[in-house]
């Protein structure tokens, strides 16, 4: 059987993949890329054969014509980013399409409804955080497009359950494969309305200690309502989604701690990296 | 209402360079393709963007829209807080 064996969430702003701004602090720009290093020796320290990423999508990839809650790459290929927002080249990565139909197909027998798609191209929100985790680009991903963009969306409570339902997916899966998952996102950003560049550094601070103190259901109750999380971390902040995916996929061996916060102004988001080891 | 249409051509010009330069320079030929109310038109053409946001526009569109046609940070920001 597979094992998750790391989990690692992050922020995925495309200003993280660009030279550093001389607008930027330079300690908290450090601070964040250290983060970013650590939790790619974590990574590597796992030796995962396949990871599961949830992320989400900025209308380039879904749209209101055709808005699946949870979207499940299971092509061969994915390439990517579809708008260049860092300067980034596009990319092109493995997708473990077999870790994606069993998922999928699991999920369709048991009362979780995937979408799914042969010919999903990458957006940022995969191609920014791995352009650090993994820039080899060597190691096969799921991807798992959350919407946390586009309302309706799903619960915070509906994406906790799906990231258990992958953790149990995963380690029924009969292969004896090694399986990171990562989730990335937020934190709290407001991308477009009237408050744009607000970032709210105390419901991050907050969110996260939850996290690391095991206790994702005080958010998951406390913001039942889109609406209401929105107005405390912005519409960006819906992507805590893919944190609490991430976090409901971990088995219990594996310890949640934070490699880096920082409310960076300049990025307009409160950005942070955590890992499950 | 036809906020669909709105959105969709926010988001067609973010994804084609092509669109958003034939949208800043010659907008009476494209806003025509897509279904908008007269006043829907008119907010794009003179890039009402709080109007837009007022009437039920996604943000994150009209921000990467407004970036598409040349607009920068900080004009974007003031011209959302002008109350419509």
């Amino acid at each position: 059987m597979a094992e998750i064996v790391v989990g690692i969430a992050t922020s995925h702003v495309p200003f993280m993949a660009a030279p550093r701004r001389a607008e930027v602090d330079e300690g908290q720009h450090a601070r964040v890329i250290a983060g970013l290093g650590e939790a790619r020796k974590l990574l590597e320290q796992a030796r995962p054969d396949a990871i599961v990423i949830f992320s989400t999508d900025h209308f380039d990839r879904c749209f209101y014509d055709n808005l699946p809650p949870f979207l499940v790459g299971i092509g061969e290929e994915a390439e990517g980013p579809v708008t260049n927002l860092s300067g980034m080249p596009k990319v092109k990565l493995k997708i473990a399409s077999a870790l994606g139909r069993f998922i999928v197909s699991e999920g369709l027998d048991n009362g979780v409804d995937f979408a799914l798609s042969q010919d999903l191209p990458l957006d940022h929100a995969e191609v920014v955080p791995l352009s650090f985790l993994t820039p080899g680009w060597e190691i096969p991903i799921v991807p798992i497009v959350v919407n946390a963009f586009a309302p309706p969306m799903p619960s915070l409570k509906r994406c906790w359950q799906v990231g258990g339902f992958v953790r149990e997916t995963v380690e029924r899966w009969p292969e004896k494969k090694r399986v990171a998952v990562i989730g990335t996102g937020g934190l709290s950003h407001w991308v477009g309305p009237p408050e744009t560049g607000r970032i709210n550094g105390e419901f991050d601070r907050w969110f996260l200690q939850c996290l690391v103190e095991g206790k994702a259901a005080e958010v998951i109750e406390k913001y039942k309502k889109a609406e209401d999380l929105e107005k405390i971390a912005g519409n960006g902040g819906q992507e805590v989604r893919d944190w609490l995916a991430v976090a409901a996929a971990m088995p219990a061996a594996l310890k949640p701690r934070v490699l880096a916060y920082e409310p960076i102004a300049q990025w307009v988001t409160g950005t942070g990296v955590m890992a499950w080891v | 209402m036809s906020l669909y249409q709105v959105n969709k051509l926010l988001r067609d010009i973010n994804l084609s360079a092509e669109l958003a330069q034939r949208c800043r320079t010659a907008p009476e030929a494209v806003l025509p393709q897509y279904a908008l109310t007269p006043e829907e038109q008119e907010a794009i053409k003179s890039w009402q963007v709080r109007k837009l946001y007022d009437m039920g526009a996604n943000p994150f569109l009209l921000l990467v829209y407004s970036m598409a046609t040349g607009k920068d940070m900080r004009a974007y920001v003031k011209a959302m807080n002008q109350l419509s």
